[in-house]
């Protein structure tokens, strides 16, 4: 094994690793807002992918038609999903609106496969698999590309929260609801908002994992990784979302490449249990404590 | 009122076999298998408002422990692989709860699911012992003289041991433990202050959710006949976390409906095809948006209900 | 009591009276089989394809023509989403509950193996599951479709290290039992040849990134790296090879793998892949089997592109009535298992003549084939694996 081809590696694990990143902070986003732990992200992206995709198709359109599409039909995915099923369950406790958004995942990806198939489709890629020479290094720019497209994506969202209006309220309601009702506060506005930029990050992910991992009913299931990854960085935590992800990503190309395979498939669940053992709010993550 | 209920109850499933086609036999014999598993996991989740995704690992343990047991000891009458199943599980309960009981929520939840993969690659790699992918085929129990070998048969015995576990469940909360259970279940800080030792209680719970699974798994592998590491998914796990959230948290009750329902549901709707999932999902949200806090919940809020005070908990919305 | 017990002898003497052609699942009009197949889960566009626009195909352009000795047949498929246990119920249903007469292209080796008991003792004949597992060899009801990965193993060592004295091979393999399958079975054949497997790396299924896999199978230096995955990490596994400009290995698909599908999804990164086929291309081969089976997706459903797995069905649909044509009017498990006991060098049109010996295997051979432009070519006549 060349120290080339572990960079390689490396920043292939970091590629995927942003995906996760990027589905782990969509988690947290409609976490922070609703509570609700959405088992439909994974789902809610490749359905808006699928549509992105089907409107290039019959439009004949460059893929950043695909991208638009795709963006505009997760927010209404996103809007809708909330208006008309979770809000109903507002009132309920937080295992019954689990158990609904698990309803969502089982829907979403039955409904895909009714409609486009389960069959797995190629997606163009904005970035090149041919490698470039950089030196003694091989470099994938689909690699690189992945991980910029998630850094911006990321700055984009951290702006948004720090700097605008709605990015203050819902870091308000992910504090303290009644506080931030009192303060005035639409919280209403914020759950519609949260499930809307989450969908919307979940289809820029999606775009960019397709060309990977190929478009397909399936395609969801990286959601598992976000979650693991949310975890990891501690949940409720943006910045631990991404550490989580690019942790999670890394950990997962380097485990075959020194493990033995007996427990190669393990490491990044048994890295898990140990990083919650040892440090129960994940890397990045505080103990909340609760009152009495 | 409730001797009646209790006493008609007996009397459907010890005639089952005569009135219903074989293949509800084996059906019911299923809906029993994930009846125990549901108790199991509420008495973690009841009592100490945690989920855990990871039940379908402790299922797999219990079966394989009470498959390879079938197999390499043959004389080994069935009730003590089953305990053997039980106790094998427990242990790796005890194992994995001592460490996890710092964890609330949903990193709890995590670690769970990532100790279900776990065991699946465990299982995977201990191929000596568990054959590895290929799976188990698993051989008619004995029971002294008798060999399991009808779906009949075996129908009597998972009833048997669900209706033991059952009623011992119903018996818990009416000890010393269950009452300390109760305590932590309504507030850990206040049982505490009352001198309640919680990281022993919390840790009681996982061993003894864990035991339950585990006899389930024992049964599971009778019942269906053959083990392999694709049987014990993380959707399984997940599908049991619906059984006991549709059928009522911290209700006995409500885990044996919920067991059943998602059981039949998932049965019964298999020849929709492509569309199984669809419809199985559409009536979860339905059941959740219509009968919130689960089946459980709304059979309390129906007169004379109330009858049944150790079957149901507080509504804690 | 007596009136319970004479009712159950009137019972018997009524089914005893019945005329011996009285099989489950077989009626004067009607003979009804199904299988416990995936729908959802991994394999469900596979499932699909093998069954409604298979199988189903190949039924309806019988029961159009007039059924099999006056008889239609009706199939019943319910879902597993590849559980074992959920393919028990689902097996035990079709048998109680549904009386099917038989079990036809079951799909995947952990639900088809969990049913294999049960199904034989109740002597229900399982016929062409589709899986690649040694285990349905030479079963009295059992007639295995697909070619088993052991003689899969064989055809491919025995033309790559006999015919083309390649000596470093590696493999890259699903880790579940399709892929252990066929690692155990190319250990045995490389052994023949006094080889080894230079390497051996596993993936799970739904894997995202199999970059540390393909880097360590590089630093092995093989002259083929087999690929015995399916067709989602198959591309996969190509696209990661042109990722790294990794030019010095050939790259060979193993049957279930070599397959359109994959060769769409990795693009020009499949361009001079290597496989063993075990069907003739569905789109562009001349055989007369083939161009029917266009020409009835054609007419029913005109949507569905041909591929291997709906060829697949329509196959095990043709075996099916054939047997059960020669069988005769008096249709029964025993003889239709006869029946299929009897088929020597029965042109299908689309295999190889087919004899079914002892060991009950329906196929047994693959060829050779490059991808060029897209397209798989034919490099060999269809090999032996006897």
């Amino acid at each position: 094994m060349t120290w080339a081809s572990l960079v390689h590696v490396v920043v292939s694990g970091l590629a995927t690793g942003s995906i996760y990143a990027l589905m782990a902070i969509a988690l947290v986003i409609i976490y922070n807002a609703t509570r609700t732990l959405n088992f439909a992200q994974g789902e809610m992206l490749m359905v808006s992918t699928f549509v992105g995709w089907t409107a290039m198709q019959v439009l004949q359109a460059p893929l950043i038609v695909a991208l638009a599409v795709a963006v505009v039909a997760a927010a209404l995915l996103g809007f809708v999903l909330e208006r008309v099923v979770i809000r109903h369950a507002i009132s309920a406790t937080h295992f019954d609106v689990l158990i609904i958004t698990l309803g969502l995942s089982l829907m979403l990806r039955s409904a895909a496969g009714v409609t486009w198939t389960h069959d797995e489709f190629p997606f163009p890629s904005f970035f090149s698999n041919r490698p470039l020479m950089v030196g003694p290094l091989r470099v994938a720019p689909v690699s690189l590309g992945i991980i910029g497209a998630s850094l911006g994506m990321m700055l984009v969202l951290g702006a948004l929260f720090r700097w605008t209006r709605l990015g203050r309220a819902m870091r308000a309601v992910a504090q303290n609801q009644r506080a931030a009702r009192l303060m005035g506060i639409s919280v209403e506005r914020v759950y519609s908002s949260s499930w809307m930029i989450a969908a919307v990050v979940g289809a820029v992910a999606g775009v960019l994992i397709a060309p990977v991992v190929f478009l397909s009913s399936k395609m969801g299931l990286v959601a598992i990784n976000g979650f693991t990854a949310a975890v990891l960085g501690g949940f409720g935590s943006m910045p631990g979302a991404v550490v989580g992800g690019m942790l999670l990503g890394v950990l997962e190309n380097l485990a075959p490449l020194y493990l033995p395979a007996s427990i190669k498939h393990s490491v990044p669940f048994l890295v898990m249990i140990t990083i919650l053992i040892v440090r129960p709010g994940g890397v990045l993550g505080r103990v909340a404590r609760r009152k009495v | 009122m409730r001797r009646f209920a209790l006493a008609t109850g007996a009397v459907v499933v010890v005639g089952w076999p005569w009135a219903a086609p074989p293949y509800f036999i084996f059906l019911a014999s299923l809906i029993a298998v994930n009846a125990i598993v549901a108790i199991g996991l509420n008495l973690l989740s009841g009592y100490t408002n945690q989920l855990s995704f990871g039940h379908a690992g402790f299922l797999a343990i219990g079966a394989y422990a009470a498959a390879i047991l079938t197999i390499r000891a043959p004389a080994l009458p069935v009730p003590a692989a089953l305990l053997l199943a039980g106790l094998i599980t427990g242990a790796v309960g005890l194992a994995l709860g001592v460490p996890c009981l710092r964890l609330e929520g949903l990193y709890l939840a995590m670690a769970t699911l990532a100790f279900g993969f776990v065991v699946v690659e465990a299982i995977l790699n201990l191929d000596g012992l568990t054959r590895g992918n290929d799976g188990l085929h698993v051989p008619a129990a004995r029971l002294g003289p008798w060999s399991l070998a009808t779906d009949t048969a075996r129908y009597y015995l998972v009833v048997a041991v669900a209706a033991l576990l059952i009623a011992a469940a119903v018996n818990i909360s009416r000890t010393r433990t269950g009452r300390a259970l109760l305590a932590v279940r309504e507030s850990e800080i206040a049982a505490q202050a009352s001198g309640v030792n919680l990281a022993a209680y919390k840790t009681l719970a996982f061993v003894v959710s864990a035991f339950y699974t585990g006899v389930a798994g024992g049964l599971f592998a009778l019942v269906v006949g053959f083990v392999s590491p694709d049987s014990f998914d993380v959707f399984l796990s997940v599908d049991f976390v619906a059984m006991i959230i549709v059928g009522g948290l911290g209700s006995i009750l409500g885990s044996v409906i919920g067991a059943a329902v998602i059981t039949t549901l998932n049965d019964s709707l298999a020849g929709f095809q492509n569309y199984r999932p669809l419809i199985f999902g559409a009536i979860l949200i339905m059941s959740m948006l219509f009968m919130p806090g689960g089946i459980a919940s709304a059979l309390r809020r129906i007169p004379g209900a109330g009858a049944w005070p150790l079957f149901t908990r507080r509504d804690d919305r | 009591m007596i009136r319970r017990a004479s009712l159950l002898l009137l019972l018997a003497l009524i089914v005893g009276a019945l005329p011996a052609a009285a099989q489950q699942g077989v009626t004067d009009t009607e003979i009804v089989i199904g299988s416990s197949n995936s729908f959802s889960g991994p394999l469900a566009f596979t499932g699909e394809q093998i069954t409604k626009f298979g199988v189903d195909l190949y039924f309806r352009v019988v029961n159009d023509g007039g059924g099999i000795h006056g008889r239609k047949i009706r199939t019943v498929y319910y879902d597993d989403g590849y559980r074992p246990q959920d393919a028990v119920a689902n097996t035990k249903k079709l048998v109680e509950q549904d009386k099917v007469f038989a079990i036809i292209i079951p799909q995947g080796s952990p639900p088809v193996v969990a049913t294999l008991e049960y199904l034989e003792e109740n002597k229900v004949p399982l016929l062409f599951p589709y899986q690649s597992s040694p285990v349905t060899r030479g079963k009295r009801h059992i007639i295995q479709g697909m070619t088993l990965s052991d003689r899969s193993s064989k055809m491919m060592i025995d033309y790559l290290a006999g015919q083309r004295k390649i000596k470093r091979f590696a493999a890259l393999y699903q880790d579940d039992e399709y892929g252990k399958s066929f690692l155990t079975a190319f250990e045995k054949d490389l052994a023949r040849y006094n080889l080894k497997l230079v390497a051996a790396e596993s993936v799970k299924r739904g894997v995202t990134d199999v970059s540390a896999q393909i880097a360590k199978l590089q630093a092995a230096k093989p002259e083929v790296t087999f690929l015995v995955l399916v067709p989602g990490p198959g591309a996969q596994a190509l696209k990661e090879r042109q990722k790294i400009g990794w030019k010095d290995t050939l790259m060979v698909s193993t049957g279930p793998l070599t397959d359109e599908r994959y060769l769409g999804l990795a693009g020009d990164a499949a361009e001079g892949v290597e496989g063993l086929s075990l069907w003739p291309d569905p789109l562009t081969s001349d055989l007369p089997g083939v161009k029917l089976y266009r020409e009835h997706m054609q007419r029913y459903h005109p949507k569905n592109e041909p591929n291997r797995y709906s060829i697949a069905g329509y196959f095990a649909a043709m075996m099916f009535a054939e047997g059960a044509k020669r069988a005769g009017r008096n249709l029964t498990r025993d003889s239709l298992m006869a029946a299929f006991d009897s088929f020597k060098g029965f042109e299908t049109g689309i295999l190889p003549p087919i004899t079914i010996g002892p060991d009950h295997e329906a196929q047994k051979q693959g060829f050779w084939v490059r991808v060029e432009n897209g397209r798989f070519k034919q490099l060999t006549d269809w090999l032996k694996s006897e």
